[in-house]
């Protein structure tokens, strides 16, 4: 019962040696053939524009949280539309619609937030 | 696939979809327009809604039954008042945006949803989408610190709350196998002993439904919510979400975990106490009366749970008819907190009431009916609903509870009859302003169905037997 | 139309009553008569269709409330015997009304007053036509509370407001007792429904209770309740006081309608009654000791009014007996003609004060006879009426129930004949005294009030005349249905009579001396009242004079009011006192005071748990759940 069950897990554990491989195999290259000038800022971590250790009670641009947020919804919008692809042909037009009904939701919303000037930055 | 049965659901989203592209188009203000639009809105889907035939749609997802129309019209309707409460309330705030309306009538759907949920994910579903604009909605007024913190204590005690949920969701599903809920009867309804893991999600699901009824250990959002968001939002948290609450606990507990009403009966019977002595008692030290309504609601909880609690058919039967009568008297003290305003600013002390008696006699009179109502006085409507909910549960032999029920009512007749007493014996401190007309009209409908609902209640309780007859079948 | 002829008065007083400040007072009286106009001309068809062609029905308006086995749904219950009742108390109230425009015209507030007027009329119709002993009930406290209402019309008047409470708490005991026998009820049948009772009665003559029949208690203890609304001896205190309300009012509720709501409720109850003999008996004693003692109040009291209240009280005392020795069917009988005389009387009454500028006590009044022609004349036909005179409509009812006393053939029956023969006489006496002495005679009101005696405008003197028809007439028109050869077909069945003793049969075997016997004397007490007032003047003084105890003791109602005062009130009150000092204040008090102390102490201890930090919010709701896992997990 549980061979057969792992072994299903199988690809993903491929999956993740093959994710590994290339993050290593990127940082290593930089590391083995860039030349390698490092200051403070070049030091530090990428936060969105914040130092990463720093005072909590401290001013911050909204901004970056509403492009994130928006971003976040449609990331993930087409997180979704992977699967449907691959699926489209089993799933049928019900398949079909369901997906439409979705992307017309959020067209609404894509409209409510261009028009509120939430893509604005000034 | 059945999808026509969802008819008043998919209407009311659509419309939504519609009105907010209508409200954020135009360049001017369309406060206005899109509150009507949505009032239209409930209008249309609760038509639907009466014509609603049974059935069942989503593959199990959804069903639609006597209770879910009975208590879609009653959200509906608390829904549709509330909002009318806040169109002028929002104004003299300069709360009047557009999106307010939309919020309301995402919430009211996703009720409407929870109502009809024939599935833990549907039911959850619902809720989410439901609680989502209720958070932005406590907010509303953000440049008000206290909106702010209502809002966001809301959302974090809300978070907590919908995550223990899920958890629970998932334990059941884990070691029942379904979400289903007639399946889930099936299976908690056997004589097979029910396994540990299923009585401990059912626990966590109670947890997260007892806080969206604001039942004794999971109420302490409340006062503070009430007291910080904006009072034409607590009238919708006051009145159609609760009915919503009331719902979709009646529906869970009752249906797929009916058969295990032996394992949850005590835990409700406690927080039914709990819920009736706290709010009896912390009630009568508030000064703020947002905070009494606040507190109100959380001792009524422990009457509405104490017909859940009984599991009869006569309890539930109460619940139904406790809901709709407690939806009507909290619409009417609402319409007076709301129309509570001195010189253009709102004020929101029991001790701003004074002197109303004189100088507003007919909403005096109003207020003084809802107090009265909810403390229980007979003939009032009030009273009827406690007697439905007390009689089953003498009957079934639940005296603790029942004897704790009469105590806190005459706990709670104190603080209720102490509002009576300050409109029409303390000298007044200067006069309310003119009420809204939405305001009259709502305080008008309220108080007529409290005063004279014992002259004809044969209509509601064949309804409320109806619904209960669907609910357990 | 049934539901027309009850609902009618309650249109009329919502519309005076909530929109009379709107529409003015004229418009608010004038559409109060309209709607009780068109209530009346209901209330007559359905007579005519019920009673008269004899089609009977039950109207049903929707259930009421279902609460366990107590079930009860509104419907108007239409036999003769709420037929009855509807076509007098509709036809009556509209004259009523109308004339109430005319007397009511000066006052301040005359929508008010119309709208409890309806209101009354609506309590009343509803009362009569209730299906069930809760419906009647309503009606039965409706009609007491709108009595209280416009007893304490005039509420600036002390006097009016003491009536007031006093007509209301008395009628509670009373309320009290009906209460009771309603639960008895309910208790023996397991029904309140009128059918359902009746169709039982059989099955439970044997039941018992505490030791005594069920239907003997139930009897007693409802026609106690009765006792209270129709003034009988022991409860009768009220009613002369009642007389502080405006006279239309008296005339209304005080004489015609709610202090019959008695008899009605006896009559009504007849299938049980029928079964419990005792407590018939009970209800002649005390009917028949009523008639006598209210008559001879009525022959020394000075009040115009008073006399006449006295009168009523003694009417409703022969009423009562008739029901109590079976004769229903005369008892509803007087009661319909006696409303027609005894409005009649009061709104004549009305008149004659109304005519002497607010002047009510007789010995202020006298030679007004000529100047007031009209009500002069119908007061004549109202006493006559009263008095059992030949022909008037009085004559057949009281006759009718003497004889059935003497036909009973029993005990009481003799002692309720004897007693109503001795109060014939005496009302006879006091309505000639009361007539001569405010009509004839030398003029004893000053100078002043005597220049402005004059006659009553049209729309009071139209109600009277109606009336003087109906207390000529309603004798010789309807005496063969209630009482004569077609009575069986009249009264349908609404009325029960054991078949062993058929009192309606009796009452034609009755023995030939007892009409002449009444006849004789009435007409010499009239002969004596003339005789006296009218010619020897000094004689009544004389008689006080030389008489002074016995005529303190009726002057001051046989001590009732005091004895009341000294056995309940005083003592009541002295309680009161002690327990207020000692109970009240030191116990009592103390104990809510700690409560509420404690109460204050919990609610502080409950509110410091709302610290308003949400990380404390969170804790409380998970130490909740792990409350309720681990009783859900021990629970099990």
């Amino acid at each position: 019962m549980t061979q057969p069950l792992l072994a299903q897990y199988f690809p993903i554990l491929v999956f993740l040696g093959i994710a590994g491989g290339i993050a290593l195999a990127m940082v290593g290259g930089s590391i083995l053939l860039a030349r390698q000038k490092p200051d403070a800022e070049k030091l530090s971590a990428y936060e969105c524009g914040f130092a990463p250790f720093d005072d909590t009670r401290r001013r911050f641009d909204v901004r970056f949280y509403l492009v994130a947020i928006l971003f976040i919804i449609f990331d993930l919008e087409v997180a979704f539309l992977f699967p449907w692809a691959v699926t489209l042909g089993d799933i049928g037009w019900l398949g079909f619609f369901s997906m439409m009904g979705f992307l017309f939701v959020l067209t609404v919303g894509f409209i409510y937030e261009w028009r509120k000037g939430a893509l604005d930055w000034e | 696939m059945n999808w026509t049965l969802a008819l008043p659901e998919l209407v009311l989203a659509l419309s939504g979809l519609a009105i907010l592209v209508a409200g954020v188009l135009p360049r001017r203000d369309m406060t206005f327009p899109c509150t009507m639009m949505v009032l239209g809105a409930f209008l249309l889907s609760g038509a639907f809604v009466l014509t609603q035939p049974d059935g069942m749609g989503f593959g199990g997802q959804y069903i639609s039954d006597a209770f879910a129309r009975f208590m879609k019209v009653l959200v509906l309707a608390g829904a549709a008042l509330a909002l009318l409460l806040a169109l002028d309330w929002n104004r003299a705030e300069g709360l009047s945006r557009f999106e307010y309306p939309v919020l309301v009538l995402f919430a009211t759907l996703g009720m409407m949803v929870m109502i009809s949920a024939n599935d833990l994910m549907s039911l959850y579903l619902g809720l989410e989408l439901l609680s989502l604009p209720l958070y932005v909605m406590a907010a509303f007024h953000r440049d008000n610190a206290r909106s702010s913190e209502a809002g966001l204590k809301y959302f974090v005690l809300g978070a907590l709350s919908s995550g223990l949920m899920l958890y629970g969701m998932s334990l059941v599903y884990g070691f029942a196998g379904t979400t289903n809920f007639a399946q889930l009867a099936q299976v908690l309804g056997g004589t097979a002993p029910i396994s540990a893991g299923v009585v401990v999600g059912i626990v966590f699901i109670i947890t997260g439904l007892c806080f969206k009824v604001a039942a004794v250990p999971f109420h302490m959002w409340t006062p503070d919510v009430y007291e910080g968001a904006p009072t034409s939002v607590v009238a919708y948290f006051a009145t159609a979400t609760k009915v919503g609450a009331i719902a979709a606990i009646v529906r869970v507990l009752a249906g797929p975990f009916g058969g295990a009403v032996d394992q949850w009966q005590q835990v409700i019977v406690l927080a039914s106490i709990a819920s009736m002595i706290l709010g009896a008692f912390a009630a009568i030290g508030q000064t703020n009366i947002k905070r009494l309504m606040a507190y109100s609601w959380i001792s009524h909880t422990g009457f509405v749970l104490m017909g859940l609690a009984v599991g009869t058919e006569a309890g539930l039967r109460g619940v139904l008819i406790y809901t709709p009568i407690y939806l009507m008297m909290s619409l009417g003290a609402f319409s007076v907190l709301v129309a509570m305003r001195r010189n253009g600013h709102a004020v929101e002390n029991i001790q701003d009431l004074a002197g109303l008696g004189r100088t507003d006699p007919a909403m005096a009179l109003g207020m003084a009916i809802f107090m009265f109502a909810m403390a229980g006085i007979p003939p009032l409507s009030g009273f009827f609903a406690k007697l439905y909910v007390l009689l089953p549960a003498v009957e079934a032999g639940f005296w603790l509870m029942a004897v704790v029920a009469v105590l806190s009512s005459v706990v709670s007749a104190y603080y209720y009859l102490r509002v009576v007493k300050v409109m029409y014996f303390d000298a007044s401190t200067g006069a309310l302003d003119a009420r809204p007309s939405g305001v009259s009209f709502v305080l008008a409908g309220t108080g007529l169905f409290t005063m004279f609902f014992f002259l004809m209640p044969a209509p509601l309780l064949a309804a409320a037997r109806q619904a209960v007859a669907a609910l357990i079948g | 139309m049934f539901v027309g002829a009850v609902f009618f008065p309650l249109l009329g007083a919502c519309v005076s009553g909530f929109l009379g400040r709107w529409l003015g007072d004229r418009v608010a009286m004038w559409s109060t008569v309209f709607f009780m106009a068109l209530a009346a001309i209901c209330g007559l068809l359905a007579f005519w269709q019920v009673a008269l062609s004899g089609q009977p029905q039950t109207v049903v308006l929707f259930t009421w409330m279902q609460v366990g086995e107590l079930s009860f749904s509104w419907s108007l219950r239409y036999d003769t015997l709420a037929a009855v009742m509807v076509g007098m108390v509709t036809l009556i109230s509209t004259l009523i009304h109308l004339y109430s425009v005319g007397y009511m015209s000066h006052d301040a507030t005359p929508s008010r007053f119309f709208a409890y007027l309806s209101l009354f009329t609506f309590m009343m119709l509803m009362l009569v036509t209730a299906d069930n002993l809760v419906q009647l009930f309503f009606g039965w406290e409706g009609v007491g509370l709108a009595s209280y209402l416009l007893i304490g019309y005039w509420y600036e008047k002390d006097s009016a407001n003491a009536a007031a409470m006093k007509a209301f708490i008395v009628n509670r005991v009373g309320d009290l007792f009906f209460m009771l026998g309603m639960a008895l009820t309910f208790f023996t049948f397991g029904s309140l429904e009128f059918d359902a009772i009746f169709g039982a009665v059989q099955d439970h003559v044997n039941d018992v209770f505490l030791g005594i029949p069920s239907l003997e208690l139930i009897g007693v203890l409802l026609f106690l309740g009765a006792c209270g609304k129709s003034a009988q001896l022991g409860l009768h205190t009220w009613l002369p006081d009642a007389m502080e309300g405006p006279t239309p009012v008296s005339a209304l509720i005080h004489a015609a309608t709610m202090v019959t709501a008695g008899v009605f409720l006896i009559c009504r109850m007849s299938p049980v009654m029928e079964f419990a003999p005792v407590a018939l008996a009970i209800v002649t004693v005390v009917g028949a000791s009523t008639a006598l003692f209210a008559a001879t109040i009525g022959c020394v009291q000075n009040d115009i009014k008073r006399i006449i209240a006295y009168s009523t009280c003694s009417q409703l005392g022969y009423m009562f007996f008739a029901a109590g020795v079976g004769l229903y069917q005369a008892a509803m009988f007087h009661l319909f003609t006696h409303a027609f005389f005894k409005a009649l009387l009061f709104l004549g009454a009305g008149s004659v004060i109304h005519a002497m500028s607010d002047e009510q006590d007789i010995r202020k009044m006298g030679g007004i006879w000529k100047k007031i022609p009209v009500t002069y004349a119908v007061m004549w036909i109202g006493s006559l009426a009263l008095a059992g005179i030949p022909f008037f409509a009085g004559y057949y009812s009281k006759d009718a129930i003497l004889e059935g006393a003497v036909a009973a053939g029993t005990g009481v029956g003799m002692y309720a004949f004897v007693c109503g023969a001795v109060a014939a006489f005496l009302t006879a006496f006091y309505s000639w005294r009361l007539l001569i002495l405010t009509f004839h005679g030398k003029p004893r009101a000053d100078h002043h009030t005597m220049e402005h005696v004059h006659e009553s405008p049209l729309v009071m003197l139209v109600p009277l005349l109606l009336l003087s028809v109906g207390a000529i007439t309603t004798g010789f028109v309807f005496a063969p249905y209630f009482i004569g050869d077609a009575a069986t077909a009249f009264w349908n069945g609404a009325i029960y009579n054991l078949p062993a003793k058929d009192m309606m049969e009796a009452l034609h075997h009755a023995p030939h001396w007892v009409p002449t016997l009444a006849k004789t004397v009435a007409i010499s007490g009239i002969l004596l009242a003339i005789l006296i007032y009218g010619f020897l003047p000094h004689i009544p003084g004389r008689v006080a004079a030389a008489a002074p105890g016995p005529y303190r003791f009726l002057l001051n109602k046989w001590y009732f009011d005091e004895l009341y005062d000294r056995i309940f009130v005083q003592p009541a009150r002295r309680l009161a006192v002690q327990l207020w000092q000692v109970g009240d204040a030191r116990i009592i008090d103390g104990m809510p005071n700690g409560a509420a102390a404690l109460a204050a102490g919990a609610s502080r201890g409950t509110v410091r748990l709302q610290t308003g930090k949400v990380a404390s919010y969170a804790f409380a709701m998970i130490i909740g759940l792990v409350v309720f896992v681990t009783l859900f997990l021990t629970g099990r």
